[in-house]
């Protein structure tokens, strides 16, 4: 279907060009959400047959697809290259959904709509420009470029504490893509010597990158590794997220947990994993560790920040009052999750990681909006002020109760599918090990009932102000149930999306890009 | 022997100050800023035609005299003249309306462009000593334009400064080039490195270079603010007119650059491991010194002062590196850093036609008052902190880019250093731009009142944006114009035997 036409850089183009008209419509809002919902759709449209045209071709998807490359910068061997494979292809598509529904979702807000929308797009641009990029400059670039909308969302229509939380979020993340820079910086050097030019393209530094020297491969891990958990976010450098999250708009938060973070994980497995196997692969000759025979020691340190990650997050999220701040750190301890499947270095591992960000996309998404719709009607977000929403509200609650059975991981709902392959190859790995890691799932379980008690059972408090509690408007039920239908439909057929992912991983376990 | 065919090397400067004399007697007759600005802008622009055909038609250089050659026309004096003269454009542009009540406005605009003409007198130089002269033009003019103002108090404060520590710095500068001239018996940069090769060490006047050297790293290091020799750029930059100060901060410091690429690319080169170190201990220095003291500055012009400072320490890597990378890379830092820091300072001359005051208090709700200036200065701040796809972006990935180029091909791996130093300053200076932004569009101002802006520096402003945005995301011609013109540079240094 797209033989001739290139896909790709209309995906990225389309959301750019919605964003300079949104924003000279600053005298018209209305128009400009709707032109922001028009961008925003066709791209949807476009990822959705793409998708379908990827599996009615027959196109192997360890390999990338619908490619384009055009030369950016000559001198320095930097070119615009585009391509998906089954990893980034599901990543595409629900960057492209989340966006669109975010924006559908964004119907009304009054504050400076134009500029609003023209962010959203933005943000869309820059998030697809990393999922879809095969050149480590452009790679830089599109990183760079999502901070900036993300920045300006959190800052001018955040919550009471917007500048202390935007300026944290972006000094954050922007510190630890430098780190990522050198290791770039290096990557390209020490190919350049192999290859006998400079070139930037990822899969040509990969085809060299094997057989550096084992100590360089292993720091040059460390620098990209550490720029990608800090957008992740693994603990110890979580703490930007739970503040841009209690201060971001609804749909920031939306996009922030459910695309941006997917980013730093997408980043260990598209760029760091295949490029550096003499990192982690002790059949690369990695280093192992003689407290752990068997593990490398970047795998240790993957577990160790991993499992931290899952059962932090989880306790944090226990001790938590306000709604969004617990789906925050369960966000934490849900990246954390795919952290410890793709340090087991097996190929159900990484599938059941890469499923774990796509299905954390959808969940996250929904319990954003329900944060958002609560503190909307009830005027607060704080778990012990609300009590029998479900009276009240019954709409809602059916779909506060979906994201939080999804999340904690019900069967037949996405979040099953991808923690039940996480804990399997947790145990194909370490064995007994996963005695730890597993207590999370109890956790979580335990602070999501006991929010749900909390908030939708119950008397009705006193401090919702009834006269103003209606259930959810038509703008908020469409994405919510938009979200809720495919958590649903993955969610009894994941092969519709792990079709895409399992072939697609199980190169990166041999070091190809 | 002048023939005529080597008057073109020279003819852009010889334009620039033929306008000069004119603007005065036109200034005779009428009064009128808009009449003097726009033949000033003339000149430039007839001025620009020159350089602009030798980059874009790749001619061969020309020099003046054709014999002896003092000046040259090549790929690098046109790219440098290209940019002394869209700073004296979009200076020019602003000054308009800027300056549109004050008194003297005929000689404001001969004293820029004769400014101007200095700095591509520097540029095109072969010759110490007529480097030395260019210098002094736009120093001169540079004083007198930084107390323009004359009844403005800071204002005559920051010239009495700035020409003390002009007149010492041209002192050192001057002591150092006669001792040069004592040892190697010229002043010519190709003829003093041969010298350099021809009278290897160990020999009795080594000491006697090194001080020479000293002196004129002191001299030049004033005129570019290196640390510890930048403490009167705060003061100068806070107190001369805000038009003028772009011209400082993106024009006239930028010659002392030039100055130090010659001198150390051509005419030092056979001793560079003498400086090497010296050199790259300064850039270390003066990029830090200026970020962390911009963090914490409460005027907006001294903010961007202390950040240029920083900037000059970017640029100064490119000296210790010398591979033909890092001066391309530093060509086009100062290329880049010329429209977004002078784009940035036309934005704050621009709002102080306004009343928005210096302080970056004022700049709270900007981005109501004024969505326009708001989002200009948005971008010349997130492209200062070198964030993508901006100018400052690409220009400090290829800066940063030539250390590790340069440690990998030569072994020389401290080199290294300098590029995570640079990375790490520009991790800092995040701080200080990022807390403009957030007062812009963030924080409520006292005053929600639209801003009401003149065209003239609306069109100032814009073209510092454009250029910002287009070079950020289309590298490639403009880095390809500082190649030829580091390639330019280079061909002139002899190669160590």
């Amino acid at each position: 279907m797209f033989e001739n036409i290139p896909i790709l850089s209309i995906l990225l183009v389309l959301p750019f060009i919605g964003a300079l008209i949104a924003f000279m419509l600053n005298s018209n809002p209305k128009m400009s959400k709707i032109v922001a919902l028009v961008f925003s759709g066709i791209p949807l449209a476009l990822a959705s047959l793409m998708m379908f045209d990827m599996v009615q071709q027959g196109y192997d998807f360890s390999t990338f697809s619908y490619n384009e490359s055009y030369i950016w910068i000559e001198q320095l061997g930097i070119s615009f290259t585009l391509g998906v494979d089954g990893i980034s292809a599901p990543m595409v598509w629900l960057t492209t959904l989340s966006v669109f529904l975010a924006i559908l979702f964004s119907w009304d807000v009054e504050k400076r709509t134009a500029s609003y929308m023209a962010l959203m797009l933005i943000l869309e641009v820059g998030v697809l420009g990393v999922f879809m990029a095969l050149d480590y400059f452009m790679f830089y670039v599109f990183w760079e470029i999502v901070l900036i909308p993300m920045f300006f969302l959190i800052a001018i229509w955040g919550g009471p504490r917007r500048d202390y939380a935007s300026i944290k979020f972006f000094i954050y993340t922007h510190v630890a893509s430098l780190f990522m820079l050198l290791g770039i910086f290096a990557l390209y050097f020490e190919a350049a010597g192999d290859l006998g030019y400079y070139t930037f393209d990822m899969a040509a530094i990969a085809t060299v990158s094997g057989d550096f020297a084992i100590m360089f491969q292993t720091l040059v891990f460390g620098l990209l590794f550490f720029g990608f958990i800090v957008k992740m976010p693994m603990v110890p450098f979580h703490t930007w997220l739970p503040d841009a999250h209690v201060e971001a708009p609804t749909a920031g938060s939306v996009l922030l947990a459910g695309l941006l973070l997917k980013m730093g994980s997408y980043g260990i497995i598209r760029i760091a994993m295949p490029t550096l196997p003499g990192a982690w692969d002790i059949d690369a000759g990695a280093l192992t560790n003689s407290w752990f025979p068997g593990m490398t020691n970047w795998q240790i340190i993957m577990v160790i920040l991993g499992v931290l990650s899952m059962l932090y997050g989880a306790v944090m999220c226990i001790a938590q009052k306000d709604i969004k701040k617990m789906v925050a750190y369960s966000s934490i301890s849900h990246m954390g999750g795919v952290l410890l499947a793709f340090a087991t270095f097996t190929e159900i591992g990484l599938a059941a990681g890469v499923f774990m960000m796509f299905a954390h996309g959808l969940i996250t998404a929904v319990l954003f909006m329900m944060a958002g719709v609560i503190q909307h009607k009830t005027g607060t977000r704080m778990i012990p002020r609300l009590g029998g929403l479900a009276a009240k509200m019954p709409k809602a609650s059916v779909f506060i109760m979906i994201g939080f059975m999804a999340s904690l991981g019900l069967p037949g709902l996405v979040g099953f599918i991808a923690e039940f392959g996480i804990f399997t190859a947790t145990y194909n790995a370490f064995g007994w090990l996963l005695l730890v890691p597993i207590i999370s799932v109890a956790l979580t379980a335990a602070y999501y009932i006991w929010a749900m008690q909390r908030v939708l059972f119950g008397p009705v408090t006193k401090d919702i102000d009834l006269e103003h509690l209606h259930d959810v408007s038509w703008y908020e039920t469409a994405p919510l149930a938009a979200f809720v239908g495919f958590i649903v439909l993955f969610g009894l057929w994941p092969a519709l999306i792990l079709d895409f992912i399992v072939p697609a991983v199980g190169k990166i376990l041999v070091g190809v890009f | 022997m002048v023939d005529t065919e080597s008057l073109v090397a020279v003819l852009p400067e010889l334009l620039l100050v033929m306008f000069a004399i004119v603007i005065p007697a036109i200034g005779l007759g009428t009064k009128d800023s808009r009449i003097l600005g726009f033949t000033a802008l003339a000149g430039i622009a007839l001025a620009a035609v020159g350089p602009a055909l030798q980059i874009l038609e790749d001619r061969n250089a020309v020099f003046f005299p054709s014999d002896t050659g003092l000046l040259v026309l090549d790929q690098f004096s046109a790219l440098f003249m290209l940019i002394f003269l869209s700073v004296a454009f979009y200076v020019v542009l602003a000054s308009i309306y800027f300056t549109k009540d004050d008194k003297h406005q005929p000689e404001y605009y001969t004293l820029i462009l004769l400014a101007t003409a200095g700095m591509m007198v520097v540029a095109s130089a072969t010759d110490l000593f007529v480097l030395f002269v260019g210098i002094e033009l736009t120093s001169l003019s540079s004083y007198a334009l930084v107390a323009f103002r004359k009844k403005d108090v800071k204002g005559a404060e920051a010239a009495t400064k700035y020409f003390i520590i002009g007149g010492l710095s041209s002192g050192f500068a001057l002591f150092g080039i006669s001792l040069i001239f004592g040892v190697t018996g010229t002043t010519d940069f190709t003829l003093m490195n041969e010298w350099l090769i021809a009278n290897p060490y160990p020999n009795d006047l080594v000491p006697v270079v090194w001080l020479a050297m000293i002196m004129i790293v002191v001299g030049f290091g004033f005129k570019i603010a290196m640390v510890p020799f930048h403490m009167w750029a705060p003061d100068v930059y806070e107190g001369a007119p805000t038009t003028i100060t772009a011209m400082l901060a993106a024009g006239s410091k930028k010659m002392g650059f030039v100055a130090l690429f010659k001198l150390f690319f051509i005419g030092l080169i056979a001793i560079k491991a003498d400086w090497e170190f010296l050199i790259a201990i300064m850039a270390i220095l003066t990029m830090t010194v200026g970020n962390l003291m911009a963090l914490n500055q409460t005027n907006i012009k001294r903010m961007l002062a202390y950040s240029s400072i920083a900037q000059a320490g970017y640029i100064l890597i490119a000296i210790p590196v010398a591979t033909d990378y890092a001066l391309a890379g530093g060509i086009f830092q100062i290329l880049t850093h010329a429209f977004m820091k002078g784009g940035a300072f036309i934005v704050v001359a621009t709002l102080a036609t306004v009343a928005v005051g210096e302080s970056i208090n004022s700049y709270k709700g900007l981005g109501k008052r004024s969505p326009f200036l708001a989002l200009a200065m948005t971008i010349f701040l997130f492209s200062l902190a070198g964030i993508p796809p901006l100018a400052g972006f690409a220009s400090k990935f290829f800066l940063f880019w030539a250390p590790i180029q340069a440690a990998t091909d030569t072994g020389a791996d401290w080199l290294i250093w300098l590029s995570v130093a640079g990375i790490i300053n520009s991790a800092i200076s995040l701080f200080y731009y990022v807390r403009i932004v957030k007062y812009m569009y963030v924080e409520k101002g006292e005053s929600e009142d639209k801003l009401v802006i003149s065209k003239t520096m609306m069109a100032a402003v814009a073209i510092c944006l454009i250029l910002t945005v287009v070079i950020g995301i289309y590298p490639g011609p403009f880095y390809d114009a500082c190649w030829n013109a580091a390639q330019a540079l280079l061909s002139y240094s002899v190669p160590l035997p």
